[in-house]
C-alpha cells in the first residue's frame, strides 16, 4: 500500500511506529552498563557510543529487511500471529519485572563488549521489528522515520519513556491495541488470503474479534470475575470453531450457509457449526471444575508444616 | 528486558491502569471492531435490509461503513471523543441520581423528621 508524505495514513503509521517502538524498546542503557562495567574507563566511553552505534544499525537494517521478507507470500500471516503473541506477552502482568535480563557477565575485551551489546539488541528487537514491519505498509521512508524518532528518545531519554508509562500506564494498553490492530492489518493483507478474504467478507470481522480476543486476553481477564474467567479460553474457542468451518467449506466445496444448503448433509453441517461446539464447550467447564475441585482438595489434605 | 519492565506499575498495567485511561483505551479498541465490522459487511446488504439511514449511513462521513477506511489517528480520535462523553455521562448522571439515594439514618445531612 503507498501511503502519501503527511497524509493521515502516513502520520498513522508513523505514531504506531514509534509507539511500538517505546512500550517494545529494550533497555539498552542497563545492558551497556553491564556490560561495560569491569572495562578500563578510557575503554568505557568508546564501548557506550560502538556499541550504542552498532544496536541503531543492527535495529535499522533488520527493520528494513524484515519489510522486504513481509512482502513473500505467507510472512504476512506468521507475521500477524506473532505479533498476536507479542501484544499479549507485553498485556501479562510481570510480578517480577526487571529480574531477568540478556547480558549477566561482564565483558572484558572491547570487541567482546561490542559484540554483546548488539547481539543483545538484535535478540530483544526482533518482535519490535517485526511490528514495525508490519506497521510501516512496506515503506521503507515510515521505518527509517521511525527510527530516527523513537531511537534517541529510547537511547537518551529512557528515564523519560520509563517516567511516561509509570505515569501513564494506559500507554501500554493503548500499545497492545496498536499491535492487535497491526497484527489484524497484516493478516487480511496477507496474499495468499486475500481472495479468500474478498469471497467471505464476514470472516474479516472474526477474525478482528478473535484477535483482540487473544492478544488483550490479559487485560479483561482481569476484570472478569471468578465464574466468568473460562470466556478467555470459550469465547476464542468460539470463533475459531466457526472460522474453522468457513474455512472447511472452502477446502472441501461444501455449503454451510443454511440458506444455500442443497441436501441433508449440508443442513447437518449447518447444525453442527451453531450447536455443535455446546457439549464441547460443557466438557471444558466440567474438566476445569473437577481440575479447580481436586487442587482444592489437594490443598486441604496437605498436612500444615 | 524491555525498558518499560524497569517501572512495576508499566509492567503490570493491566492492574495498575487509571480507569479514565482504561475507558480510552477500550473506545479505541471497539472503533477498531466498528472499523473492521465496516470492513467486513456487504453495503448492498444493509441496503437491502433497509438498514442504510436507520443506523449504518448516520451522518455519512461518521457511519459504520465509512470507518473502515479510519486511520489509526482517526481511531484513537474517535476513541477519546466517545470516551470523553462516556466521562461526561456518568458525571451527569451521578450528579442527577446521588441527591435521589436517601441519607444513612445517623447521618449529619439528615433531616430530622419527627412525626
Amino acid at each position: 500500500m503507498e501511503l502519501d508524505f503527511l497524509s493521515a495514513g502516513f502520520l498513522s503509521a508513523l505514531f504506531a511506529i514509534v509507539l511500538i517502538d517505546l512500550v517494545l524498546a529494550g533497555d539498552n542503557a542497563l545492558i551497556i552498563g553491564l556490560v561495560a562495567r569491569n572495562l578500563p574507563k578510557q575503554t568505557q566511553g568508546k564501548v557506550i557510543f560502538w556499541g550504542t552505534f552498532g544496536a541503531i544499525a543492527i535495529r535499522a537494517l533488520m527493520a528494513i529487511l524484515v519489510v522486504y521478507i513481509l512482502a513473500v507470500p505467507g510472512f504476512m500471516l506468521a507475521g500477524g500471529l506473532a505479533l498476536v503473541w507479542i501484544a499479549r506477552k507485553l498485556l501479562t502482568p510481570e510480578p517480577n519485572a526487571g529480574a531477568d535480563h540478556l547480558a549477566k557477565a561482564p565483558a572484558t575485551t572491547f570487541a567482546g563488549a561490542v559484540r554483546t551489546i548488539v547481539i543483545a539488541d538484535a535478540v530483544m528487537g526482533v518482535d519490535n521489528v517485526l511490528a514495525i514491519g508490519g506497521a510501516a505498509h512496506g515503506s521503507v521512508l515510515l521505518i527509517v522515520l521511525g527510527l530516527a524518532i523513537s531511537v534517541p528518545i529510547i537511547v537518551w531519554g529512557s528515564q523519560l519513556v520509563i517516567r511516561l508509562v509509570d505515569r501513564f500506564p494506559s500507554v501500554i494498553l493503548l500499545g497492545g491495541a496498536v499491535l492487535a490492530w497491526t497484527a489484524y492489518s497484516m493478516i487480511v493483507r496477507e496474499p495468499l488470503l486475500a481472495m479468500w478474504f474478498e469471497a467471505h467478507p464476514a470472516t474479516r470481522l472474526v477474525v478482528a474479534v478473535l484477535i483482540f480476543s487473544i492478544s488483550l486476553a490479559p487485560w479483561y481477564s482481569e476484570r472478569l470475575s471468578e465464574h466468568m474467567k473460562p470466556l478467555v479460553v470459550l469465547l476464542p474457542a468460539l470463533l475459531i470453531w466457526m472460522l474453522g468451518f468457513e474455512v472447511a467449506a472452502s477446502v472441501w466445496k461444501v455449503q454451510v450457509d443454511y440458506l444455500l444448503a442443497r441436501d441433508e448433509g449440508e443442513y447437518l453441517l449447518e447444525g453442527l457449526r451453531w450447536i455443535g461446539w455446546l457439549p464441547l464447550a460443557a466438557l471444558f467447564l466440567w474438566t476445569r471444575e473437577r481440575l479447580i475441585l481436586r487442587s482444592v482438595r489437594a490443598v486441604r489434605s496437605t498436612p500444615p508444616s | 528486558m524491555r525498558l518499560i519492565d524497569r517501572s512495576p506499575r508499566a509492567a503490570n498495567a493491566v492492574r495498575t491502569v487509571s480507569p479514565s485511561g482504561e475507558l480510552f483505551v477500550a473506545s479505541i479498541v471497539i472503533c477498531m471492531i466498528l472499523a473492521s465490522f465496516g470492513d467486513a459487511v456487504d453495503p448492498a446488504w444493509i441496503g437491502e435490509a433497509g438498514l442504510e439511514f436507520a443506523i449504518f449511513d448516520f451522518g455519512g462521513e461518521f457511519s459504520v461503513l465509512a470507518m473502515r477506511h479510519w486511520h489509526l489517528l482517526q481511531l484513537m480520535l474517535a476513541g477519546g471523543v466517545i470516551a470523553a462523553g462516556i466521562m461526561v455521562l456518568r458525571i451527569v448522571a451521578g450528579a442527577f441520581f446521588r441527591p435521589l439515594e436517601p441519607a444513612a439514618p445517623r447521618d449529619v445531612e439528615k433531616v430530622p423528621i419527627n412525626l
